[in-house]
């Protein structure tokens, strides 16, 4: 029984994670919001205009700070990719990218403005000749994706049409591994939902869980949207070591309930987030990034 | 009332007999987010998640109404000197 509990983790939810990559969650969950009438089955297209309309009901948080589309000023691409940082700032924003035309390609957000556009014009030199910025300030998740939503909207309104880039099945612009916009694992689940009786204790369900995965982060909110800064912090040390991780969402009180007081028992540690490598606690987000800086946690996991 | 940064720092004296102690309370105010950088040759031999915890335990009290607590530095005395040898 308790095997069964940690394997049929999934849920039908984790259909619409995969309904299309290159959408971040959040902007997917609006639609579900706004939209009641959205099915999953509806192609992309449909997708993408909803939001429009609900947009009118919502505040654009972020278009105080950062400017309209057609208000950013385009700057040419430097042919030398060592100049690319001269240009475009490393910091975290949204960027549409032209192509020699002026013909908007693609809208993208980014952790670092300037390592995608090098990115881009490296892998895609034909289609990437000039770039318009929009840096957000205080760049959490939700703030990108909404900077990203009121630029897509903008040009959707101006000129009916989705960026060939930003177009369903188009993956030439989104590549594997672009911190943007990456294809992250589902959290894990420990127990098949709140109110199915436990035929054995959390704590041995916790106990399986750090033992039969190697690295395992217990974080509040999921790995795609960490909702605590130190959580944050821990999924971005984790994935800039690329390993691969487990990550639980000590918040979901749907599926994981009761975990937080047990696992603070468990582990004999009172706070979140929670590293565990080969079954072991390492620490939380102050202990990981002492070790990360040190260069311990590299070998810790390299083991 | 929140707990004071005096409290922390009080605690910390008496439990780790700290070489060197500094907190800080980055609540603003309310006593609910700390950061301490604590020196005690107790930590001598023990792995980071050890110190860590040794300072949670001194800070058993204050923990139950601190949100976030922030060790930035749980050294021994010699890897302290020695930072600071290193940086100047």
């Amino acid at each position: 029984m308790a095997a069964q509990n940690i394997s049929s983790l999934s849920s039908p939810l984790r259909t619409f994670s995969s309904l299309r990559p290159g959408v971040s969650p959040s902007y997917r969950f609006t639609n579900f919001l706004f939209c009641s009438n959205l099915r999953p089955s509806l192609p992309f297209s449909s997708v993408i205009l909803k939001p429009l309309r609900a947009a009118r009901f919502r505040p654009l948080a972020v278009s105080a700070a950062l400017k309209n589309l057609s208000e950013s000023d385009l700057v040419a691409v430097p042919t030398d990719l060592q100049e690319v940082t001269v240009n475009f700032p490393s910091e975290s924003g949204v960027y549409a990218v032209y192509d020699n035309n002026n013909d908007l390609q693609f809208i993208g957000i980014s952790r670092n403005i300037a390592a995608s556009v090098s990115g881009h014009r490296n892998s895609l030199p034909e289609l990437c000749h000039y770039v318009k910025v929009g840096v957000v300030e205080e760049p959490d998740r939700s703030a990108l994706t909404q900077a990203w939503k009121s630029w897509m909207e903008e040009h959707l309104r101006t000129t009916g049409n989705v960026p060939p880039g930003n177009q369903s099945g188009n993956s030439m612009w989104v590549p594997a591994r672009q911190p943007a916009t990456p294809r992250k694992k589902p959290d894990l689940r420990l127990t098949p939902g709140r109110h199915v009786q436990l035929t054995v204790p959390l704590e041995d369900l916790i106990h399986r869980l750090v033992k039969e995965n190697r690295v395992v982060a217990f974080i509040k909110g999921s790995r795609s949207a960490p909702l605590c800064g130190f959580s944050q912090r821990v999924v971005g040390i984790l994935e800039s070591q690329e390993v691969d991780y487990e990550s639980v969402d000590v918040l979901d009180e749907e599926y994981n309930y009761g975990l937080r007081e047990t696992l603070k028992r468990y582990s004999n540690w009172p706070t979140f987030p929670q590293v565990f490598v080969d079954g072991e606690l390492v620490g939380g987000c102050d202990i990981l990034t002492s070790m990360h800086e040190k260069g311990e946690l590299a070998d810790l996991l390299k083991k | 009332m929140g707990v004071t940064k005096e409290m922390v720092e009080s605690s910390l004296t008496l439990k780790m007999n700290p070489s060197h102690l500094e907190v800080i309370d980055t609540s603003g105010g309310c006593g609910a987010s700390f950061v301490v950088e604590i020196v005690s040759p107790q930590f001598e031999g023990k792995r980071l998640l050890e110190r860590h915890r040794m300072v949670n335990a001194a800070l058993e009290n204050e923990m139950k109404q601190i949100h976030a607590l922030s060790i930035r530095k749980a050294l021994t005395p010699e890897q302290w000197t020695q930072q600071r040898v290193s940086k100047s």
